[in-house]
């Protein structure tokens, strides 16, 4: 009796685990970009899009296996993003507005150009037939690929943390963070982090956008649908890997438990403005911490 | 009774204990400078003073008015007016629209809207440039201005208020011998009808303005008295070892 | 002292005048009534862009949600000008409701069986949420990129509301109702000069009324919040109040502009709270020249203008010059279409004034202090 009254809240959680992992690998990009860098990158969702595309082409064209397309995407993405980076974005790095905007033009041109490549038809990635299957214990279940997409999400924050915390090139970004003019003088060339970070970040996204592009199909316009999701989970992390992974988790979860009692859309509504409400209380704590003023 | 007392102020920050239990009282029509050596807890007075932070304890009174955990604009509207070490200048508005802003007068947004400016602005106006010298610069770009004009510009701002109280944070910071020469005349003539606390490192610039002098040790009140007192205090040349310029 | 004409008052006011002459004689010299109607709709995208050029331009408030005002509005007025369509007594329900099967109609749809009050609400409802909104996020003082985030979330919200609350609003279809709005039982026809001058006039007034604000010692307050708010705040003022009341006067021209759309278009749908709408309009008041009330209205007529006359075939192309027109604003000019006028008319006065000492451009060349 009482299991059974449990079956759909622990679908709803297991659900919920699910969406987090997708809000947590559409932010992971964003998260160490924003953190590290300070720029609040518009052009994220179409960084997603063109890491879909990027899996589709190769797959349409040299029929390379889905789980290659992985790593391909990340690579494709973080060239993109190294590109703009050095043309743009290096430029406006004390000016966190202009970047807002000049990123927004960035998601313009990648959109309006794929588009152009690509047309606006929807494009399908295929993956094999067993993560097409649907995995089910006793009442509960989950795909197959929502599994997988939980497991590499799992094995990329990972490996994000062991990049950012464990190894020299985490260390020098860590001392670019704190203090850029202090790591300048131990000879850290803060430039080059802010180059290696930016595109890392871009290739996260460029690797989500795969995964997404099986989830659901591959449009031009499918970045704008990611990217007021990343933004709120790095927002209410606070910029930090850890908040971002927090903040995925229970948004993920909040969503699919208010979708048992109302639907998805709703649920989305609900937890948009829980957020705001929350951001209201928590602004600083969250985002920067107030500049100290002499 | 001072126009200004500060009763057992403490503020920690992660633990420290930055003000420990700070009391102060300011008399009226005299530049009070505040001394003390690197972490003593000056501009963090100052933080208090003008509501940028809330002290964890004790109480700031004004003229008999408690303000303390007041906003900012509410202090600033009770009288006390400040200039920070960095001068803020509205940087892409001309000289003189500084100055309009500065005379907040009215500060309801709403009677804003309808008049340009409220009654008094230009006799005030002639006044603070004058004493500024800044008359012919008042068509330029605040952002244009060299940098000792940029703190006269923001001391003008602050005599624009018409506070109770200035509290000029490190004014000559950053200025050449000419430029602290005329700001020294400026606090002089200021002094005489105005009440100041003047944060201040250089000892030399203090001589020349100060009335009295109140020297801050690790977050607590350590001395005051006349600049000689001062001088002749050995806590005093303690804490500051060496006695720069002393 | 600056000589340039660009920053003389008199000047200025002339142009201002120039330019709504200009708009309203557009009828006078255009009979099809296709395009009247195309131009009218240029003239809502020019109060969007003007309401945005006050609340970025001049307060510093980054605002990608302003569709949330424009959107709300446009809901109140459709849901007034259907409602003109039915009968309290023997049809009260839209046929949408009927055919999600309700059987009454919602509470919140009866004031809007009275025209007035419809529009009132459709004006009132959108500010007040913006002065409720404006005033939990700038209380907190949150910084400008973050005001960017908020407002595009809570524009995601209500756009994720509208669209899920079908019964109400007609989800993805959205509201069009079936007849133009009729005021003092004369109906204006959307394709008639009458409802051009309607929409001239609003912009008009909206816009000489926001020129005066930006001269008055209010929009001289909010020009230096714009730069250093703190101060502001140190100067007495209290700052939130000012960026709630300007970020709610920008809602309200918002609002104006939604509610002149419906009239001119009778249709409504989601659409209107997209996020790239509202981005779009921060991109014309960019282009245009944010810091200028007239630049930015005519940033949106040039840019929705090219991209009609273009159609559809270079459309995709249009939109990526667009994006990288964009970029290279943001990166070198900063001021926009408007911002070369200014240069422009500087270099145009400069021989005049011989080499006199600190004029602007001289000026510029000395260290920035302080910094």
């Amino acid at each position: 009796m009482h299991l059974l009254d449990a079956v759909p809240l622990i679908n709803a959680l297991i659900l919920g685990l699910s969406i987090a992992s997708i809000w947590l690998i559409a932010a992971l990009g964003l998260t160490i970009i924003y953190g590290t860098v300070g720029v609040i990158n518009m052009a994220h969702g179409e960084f997603i899009m063109v890491g879909a595309y990027t899996s589709y082409a190769l797959q349409s064209s040299i029929g390379l296996p889905f789980l290659l397309c992985l790593p391909a995407s990340f690579a494709v993405v973080a060239l993109v993003g190294l590109v703009i980076e050095r043309g743009l974005i290096r430029y406006l790095y004390n000016r966190p507005l202009d970047t807002l905007l000049a990123t927004w033009g960035v998601s313009l041109v990648l959109m309006q150009g794929v588009r152009l490549i690509f047309g606006s038809d929807p494009k399908y990635i295929a993956v094999p037939q067993i993560f097409q299957d649907n995995l089910a214990f006793g009442p509960f279940g989950l795909s197959v690929f929502r599994l997988v997409v939980i497991a590499i999400t799992a094995a990329v924050v990972a490996a994000t943390a062991w990049l950012f915390y464990r190894t020299r090139f985490g260390m020098q970004v860590r001392a670019v963070m704190q203090n850029k003019e202090m790591a300048a003088s131990f000879g850290i060339d803060a430039d080059r982090v802010y180059m290696i970070t930016f595109a890392i970040g871009a290739g996260l996204a460029g690797l989500a956008g795969s995964l997404f592009g099986v989830l659901a199909i591959v449009l031009p316009t499918m970045g704008t649908a990611y990217v007021v999701q990343a933004f709120l989970v790095v927002v209410v992390g606070g910029g930090s890997l850890v908040g971002s992974v927090a903040a995925a988790g229970l948004t993920g979860e909040l969503q699919s438990v208010f979708a048992l009692f109302s639907n998805d859309t709703f649920a989305r509504f609900l937890l948009y403005v829980l957020i705001v409400v929350f951001l209201r209380f928590r602004p600083r704590g969250l985002f920067a911490v107030a500049k100290a003023r002499r | 009774m001072g126009v200004l007392e500060i009763h057992n102020l403490r503020k920690s920050f992660n633990g420290t204990k930055v003000i420990n239990d700070f009391s102060f009282d300011l008399t009226e029509l005299t530049l009070n400078c505040l001394v003390g050596p690197n972490g003593a807890g000056k501009t963090t007075t100052m933080d208090l003073i003008t509501g940028r932070q809330k002290p964890d304890s004790g109480r700031i009174v004004l003229r008999g008015d408690d303000i303390t955990g007041l906003g900012e604009h509410e202090i600033a509207q009770r009288g006390i007016g400040r200039k920070f070490q960095v001068p803020a200048v509205f940087r892409d508005l001309s000289v003189r629209q500084n100055f309009e802003v500065a005379y907040s007068r009215q500060t309801n947004p709403f009677r804003n809207m309808a008049g340009r400016q409220p009654p008094g602005f230009a006799p005030r106006l002639a006044e603070v440039t004058d004493l500024t010298g800044l008359a012919d610069r008042l068509g330029t770009e605040a952002g244009l201005l060299s940098h000792g004009e940029t703190q006269w510009l923001e001391i003008g701002m602050v005599l624009m208020q018409d506070p109770a109280i200035m509290l000029l944070d490190e004014p000559v910071a950053g200025m050449t011998e000419a430029e602290i020469e005329k700001t020294v005349g400026i606090l002089n003539r200021l002094k005489r009808t105005n009440t100041l606390i003047v944060v201040e490192h250089d000892m030399g610039f203090v001589r020349q303005i100060a009335d009295v002098v109140t020297v801050m040790h690790m977050g607590s009140f350590l001395a005051q008295g006349s600049l000689r007192e001062i001088e002749a205090d050995a806590r005093v040349r303690e804490v500051y070892l060496g006695e720069p310029e002393v | 002292m600056t000589r340039n004409l660009y920053h003389d008052k008199r000047a200025q006011w002339l142009l201002y005048g120039a330019v709504f002459l200009a708009l309203a004689a557009v009828p006078l010299f255009v009979s099809d009534g296709f395009l009247l109607n195309q131009f009218a709709t240029y003239g809502v995208y020019g109060l969007l862009a003007l309401s945005i050029s006050l609340g970025w331009g001049f307060g510093g408030i980054l605002n990608l949600g302003q569709g949330i005002a424009f959107g709300l509005a446009a809901y109140g007025m459709a849901m007034t000008m259907q409602m003109q369509s039915q009968d309290p007594d023997s049809n009260p329900i839209p046929p949408f409701m009927l055919n999600n099967s309700l059987d009454h109609l919602p509470a919140f749809w009866e004031p809007f069986w009275s025209t007035g009050g419809g529009i009132l609400l459709a004006l009132v409802i959108p500010t007040l949420f913006y002065v409720v909104f404006g005033s939990l996020m700038f209380r907190a003082r949150v910084s400008g990129p973050f005001i960017a985030i908020m407002t595009l979330a809570m524009l995601s919200a209500w756009y994720t509301l509208i669209l899920d609350m079908q019964p109400y609003t007609n989800g993805a279809n959205g509201l069009s109702p079936p007849s133009p709005l009729t005021v003092f039982s004369t109906q204006i026809d959307p394709y008639s000069p009458t409802a051009y001058w309607i929409v001239c006039g609003l912009l008009i007034l909206a816009t000489a009324g926001t020129k005066l604000l930006t001269q008055s010692k209010f929009g001289l307050v909010v020009q230096a919040l714009r730069g250093d708010p703190e101060r502001v705040r140190f100067l007495g003022y209290n700052v939130a109040v000012y960026e709630t009341v300007i970020y709610a006067i920008s809602g309200f021209i918002a609002a104006l502009a939604g509610c002149a759309w419906v009239m001119l278009v009778q249709y409504v749908s989601p659409a209107q709270l997209d996020t790239n709408f509202s981005i779009t309009m921060v991109i014309w008041a960019g282009i245009g020249g944010r810091l200028s009330l007239i630049g930015s209205i005519l940033g949106a007529f040039l840019i929705q203008g090219g991209q009609s006359y273009l159609g559809d075939q270079f459309l995709n192309t249009w939109l990526l010059l667009l994006g990288a027109f964009f970029i290279v604003v943001v990166r070198v000019m900063p001021k926009g279409l408007a911002g070369l006028l200014e240069l422009a008319l500087g270099a145009l006065a400069r021989p005049r004034r011989g080499d006199g000492t600190g004029a602007r451009a001289d000026g510029a060349a000395l260290p920035a202090a302080g910094e």
